[in-house]
């Protein structure tokens, strides 16, 4: 090896240095300036600041933002739906920009490869816009301060860390541990982190960690870790946030030219649709058992393999992101059926016999009694709840 | 010294008995006898020399004048093809904005393009470059002149950017010429809803082809540090190929999406952010940034290689 070639090659394995320093700088840049100083606080204290900013009756600050969304729920690889199809987020990461005026002044954008869905609420009316079928709808909202939340369950809207938050929060009670460090740190803001731990054994999440910013107490991030896994697998968070008032055109929205324009009335469909889903969902109340209690309570309901795709959506279970976005309106339930039907196992015991199905998070079993157990618990725990009669 | 160099550039096809073999080994030999230092006012003049000498290569090369010939006719075709489609109620999405504005025809055709089309015009003309010399054995007078090297490597380097934005240029024209003529004109319609008018629209094109360009440039920048391994011109070229077909293919596995924003080619069709109200900059400087660490990180190793490298043809 001649002299100089080391020297030569220098270059190269510096400028790898260089690159691969830049990539992982967060963490580098972070522990070289210490981490970020903000006064202690208890868990409680930082719950009533929590609740008290969020419940406070003109919302968050004016704000802008990039919101991330990652899944790693250990599902069977989805079949391809559309990008902005609910059950496209259950695996994979996906991002919304989000601007927020104010209660009445909201945008959310979901890019996609050369295309975005825009919801862009302002006053009392929304507009819904999707450029791959270069649809406008424009949405009357009923008057008096309702905010378009229901609208919006399975929008983009769903992937603010407020709504994801307030879900959270509402879980906090005797089955968990919370502690709290004030070292966190998100999309470059210091931050409270509020861990909550589950005292069950039989839980399959590991804990929940919760960011709140340091400064106003907005939901920043939250992180649902399973067990047995560095990394979490849901997460939902701002990768970006900036709170200052976003520019007014961002609210304001005209139809394009040549585009289609669809018009409905918001308070008009409530009252059509509301009654029927009212209807659904006492039936569903009804049927519906819970077995165990806290972490891990286990749903029972009905359920045969032919009516599962109507009845998964009202499995509500904690921490089950996947009853969440799966079933009701997903673009193609039947498929992602089929292929989470395929990685069930069979199992029998004491209670019968029937088709287990794992994922990180949540774990569903479909006995052939007739009967769908869904919770975020080990398949232990949840085949002892079905010997629960 | 410039004369020396610009008589070599004419000449230096014809192989001849020239006894220049000048390696890296043969003048660590004789490290005694010192170059003696050129008038610092000639040096850039000269590269400058070079660089013409090399575009007018590049660009008087039949292959390559037919390359930029394939990519300039696909957007007349894409255009003729929606243009023919165009009537049909049911297409949505990018055929309507296409039919709907002549500026969207440069983005559609782009968005085409990056995939496969213009990371191959690059890499011929990029894994040629050094490779191409050594095979046919004019490297060497290339080299000839004292301190080449590195200046060499800057020279085919930047011929190869200039073909890179040569392409993306010529693909935005043709759209916009074939868009002007089969649509009509006016203020553009963004992905996100909201219009501009035209004079904004041609400069969203604008930073659009800037855009584009810098990732061919990046490429190019892969193609030259295969390029200075071998001396057969095809291997690189295919070399580049291959690496580009296997990020898309690794971009189609939902598993490794962990990997995705490291890929050079994940990056072609950020171009979109222009399209985007406001217009997406993170998404475009993220995208430049990792054009620029691709870069540095393929000249540096071709530099380490190719300064060190016994030439033998």
């Amino acid at each position: 090896m001649r002299k100089g070639t080391f020297m030569r090659w220098g270059v190269p394995i510096a400028a790898a240095a260089v690159i691969g320093g830049a990539l992982g700088a967060g963490p580098v840049i972070a522990a070289v300036s210490g981490d970020p100083v903000l006064p202690e606080r208890s868990a409680q204290q930082l719950l009533a600041d929590a609740a008290a900013a969020t419940g406070k009756s003109e919302g968050p600050p004016p704000m802008s933002g990039t919101v991330q969304q990652t899944a790693s729920l250990g599902l069977p690889a989805l079949p391809q739906t559309g990008g902005s199809s609910p059950l496209a987020l259950l695996s994979g990461s996906h991002e919304v920009k989000v601007w927020y005026g104010g209660q009445d002044k909201v945008r959310v954008a979901m890019p996609t490869q050369l295309a975005e869905t825009n919801l862009i609420v302002n006053g009392d009316q929304a507009w819904y816009w999707d450029s791959s079928s270069n649809t406008a709808t424009r949405v009357k909202l009923p008057q008096g301060g309702e905010r378009p939340g229901s609208l919006a369950t399975h929008r983009p809207e769903d992937l603010t860390p407020q709504a994801a938050a307030e879900k959270m929060l509402a879980q906090v009670g005797e089955h968990t541990v919370i502690s709290v460090s004030n070292t966190a740190e998100v999309a470059g803001r210091p931050a409270y982190q509020l861990v909550l731990k589950p005292k069950a054994e039989g839980s399959l999440v590991q804990e929940v960690r919760l960011a709140l910013d340091g400064e106003n107490y907005m939901p920043l991030r939250v992180q649902v870790f399973a067990k047995g896994s560095a990394e979490p697998a849901f997460q939902i968070g701002y990768t970006q946030v900036t709170f200052t008032p976003p520019a007014a055109e961002n609210f304001t929205f005209t139809p394009p030219a040549g585009a289609k324009v669809e018009e409905q009335d918001f308070a008009a469909h409530k009252r059509e649709m509301g009654g029927e889903q009212q209807e659904r969902a006492k039936e569903a109340a009804r049927d519906v058992k819970v077995v165990g209690e806290g972490w891990t309570s286990v749903a029972v309901l009905p359920g045969s393999l032919s009516d599962l795709t109507g009845k998964k959506a009202d499995g509500a279970t904690p921490g089950g992101e996947e009853s969440r976005f799966g079933g009701r309106d997903g673009a193609d339930p039947a498929a992602l059926l089929d292929s989470v039907l395929k990685s069930a196992t069979p199992v029998s015991g004491e209670w019968g016999s029937g088709k287990l199905i794992t994922t990180k998070l949540a774990t569903a079993l479909l006995t052939d009694d007739g009967r769908l157990l869904v919770g975020a618990v080990t398949p232990e725990e949840i085949t002892k709840a079905a010997g629960v009669k | 010294m410039s004369t020396a160099e610009s008589t070599e550039a004419r000449t230096r096809r014809t192989p001849g008995l020239v006894p220049v073999a000048e390696t890296l080994s043969s003048a660590e030999r004789r490290p005694a006898e010192p170059v003696p230092p050129l008038p610092p006012a000639r040096r850039p003049w000269a590269f400058w020399r070079l660089l013409g000498s090399e575009l007018e290569l590049t660009f008087k090369r039949p292959r390559n004048l037919a390359m930029l010939a394939v990519v300039a006719c696909v957007p007349v075709i894409v255009g003729i093809t929606l243009w023919i489609v165009a009537g049909d109620e049911a297409m949505g999405g990018l055929v309507a904005d296409v039919a709907g504005n002549s500026l969207m025809l440069t983005f559609a055709s782009f968005s085409f393009l990056v995939l496969l089309l213009m990371p191959i015009t690059v890499s011929v003309v990029a894994g040629d470059s050094i490779a191409g010399e050594a095979g046919a054995g004019t490297l060497r007078y290339l080299l000839a002149a004292p301190a080449g090297r590195t200046r060499l490597l800057a020279v085919k380097y930047l011929n190869a950017v200039v073909y890179g934005y040569a392409v993306t240029a010529v693909v935005a024209l043709s759209a916009l010429v074939t868009g002007l003529i089969l649509f009509p004109a006016g203020p553009m319609t963004l992905l996100s809803g909201s219009t501009v008018s035209m004079a904004e629209g041609l400069t969203r094109i604008l930073i659009s082809v800037g855009y584009v360009g810098a990732g061919m440039a990046a490429l190019a920048a892969v193609a030259m540090a295969l390029s200075v391994f071998t001396e057969v011109p095809i291997g690189a070229i295919a070399g580049t190929m291959v690496l580009v077909i296997v990020c898309q293919v690794l971009r189609a596995i939902p598993q490794l999406s962990a990997l995705e924003p490291y890929l050079l080619p994940s990056r072609f069709t950020s171009f979109d952010a222009v399209l985007r109200s406001p217009i997406d900059t993170g998404a475009l400087m993220s995208g430049l940034v990792t054009f620029g660490a691709y870069i540095t990180l393929s000249l540096t190793i071709a530099w380490a290689h190719f300064s060190g490298k016994d030439i033998t043809a």
